[in-house]
């Protein structure tokens, strides 16, 4: 499949979704999918990965800021030269996102350092152990947040 | 009343410096370093630069080291493995921060996973600036360190012979 093929099938595949997803493209490569409804993702996924499609290359955490509270997390799949990318937004206090991992095993890795570097919950992830950050990282702070401040750690001095 | 000077202790301590000076055993340790100022260690080791003509080898174990080469920001994950490094190495101790991250955290001040240079953690000695800093550089600084040791009679130059196919720009220190 060249490039151009790629992508008229993986729209054909979110085009299923059209009441869930607002489809853009910001490159000639690469399509941009919002996925409004955040029940709809993993079935999404499964489209693509059963068109062989489903060639997951990073999950993104994007944290808005304070002043639009809210998270987006974006799923990038690359497929040939092909950049898919789906986004979908949850609110930055308690947002929760379903776990690809029962679909692609591979996204557990990304999805626990989503977890511990923005906080956000993944249902359906066995594995919630710390990976990347020390031992000792304090609870509940997330270093990729707007709001985290490198200072704050000082009081975890001998901790951290 | 001065205590008496015991010329024995004088001798002894004269041939400890002695020795401390022309066989300082070196560890290196990289915690958190791009690999750059870690290529440069290995290339002042390496005949090019031979650093072995002063009598530094490199040691494999900090139990056998007088001189620690720490490169790189300290990570917080790597905190803990530096300090106990430092913490085998038998006194008397010296170490060395190679590079600008090892300095004051370089590019990587601030972040959320560094605690920054190396004196952060451990007492540093000599300071070598540079990203990364050249071998003659690292020449330099440790033969300063070393004649922080010396008396003042009997300082190593600064300028040590370098070999005759060296570009005219590196030979002056």
């Amino acid at each position: 499949m060249n490039s151009q093929e790629i992508l008229t099938l993986a729209e054909a595949i979110v085009g299923a979704w059209d009441w869930a997803t607002e489809v853009s493209h910001p490159r000639p490569n690469q399509i941009d999918v919002k996925v409004t409804h955040l029940n709809e993702l993993v079935p999404i996924v499964v489209g693509l990965r059963v068109k062989r499609l489903g060639y997951l290359c990073a999950i993104v955490g994007l944290d808005l800021g304070p002043e639009v509270n809210e998270m987006e997390v974006l799923y990038h799949f690359c497929p040939g030269d092909v950049v898919i990318g789906l986004r979908v937004r949850i609110p930055r206090q308690g947002g929760a996102v379903p776990s690809l991992s029962e679909v692609i095993p591979s996204a557990e890795v990304f999805e626990r350092e989503l977890h511990e570097m923005f906080g956000i919950e993944i249902t359906g992830l066995r594995n919630t152990e710390r990976l990347y950050l020390p031992e000792r990282w304090p609870e509940g702070v997330y270093p990729l947040r707007k709001d985290f401040d490198p200072a704050s750690l000082a009081a975890h001095e001998g901790g951290v | 009343m001065e205590p008496k000077k015991n010329v024995w202790d004088e001798v002894v301590k004269g041939l400890k410096t002695w020795a401390r000076v022309n066989s300082p055993w070196v560890l290196h340790f990289n915690s958190g370093s791009c690999n750059g100022c870690d290529i440069e260690i290995l290339s002042t080791l390496t005949p090019r630069y031979d650093m072995e003509r002063m009598g530094v080898k490199l040691q494999a174990s900090p139990r056998h080291a007088d001189i620690l080469l720490a490169t790189g920001a300290v990570t917080r994950q790597a905190r803990e493995r530096l300090v106990r490094i430092y913490e085998q190495m038998h006194e008397p101790k010296f170490v060395i921060a190679i590079g600008s991250c090892a300095i004051s955290g370089g590019v990587f001040e601030g972040c959320y996973n560094v605690m920054g240079g190396i004196d952060q953690v451990i007492p540093v000695n000599a300071y070598i600036p540079g990203c990364p800093p050249r071998p003659e550089a690292i020449i330099y600084g440790v033969v300063k360190l070393l004649n922080s040791l010396l008396p003042a009679g009997s300082q190593i130059p600064a300028a040590l012979p370098v070999p005759e196919n060296t570009p005219e720009e590196v030979t002056t220190l």
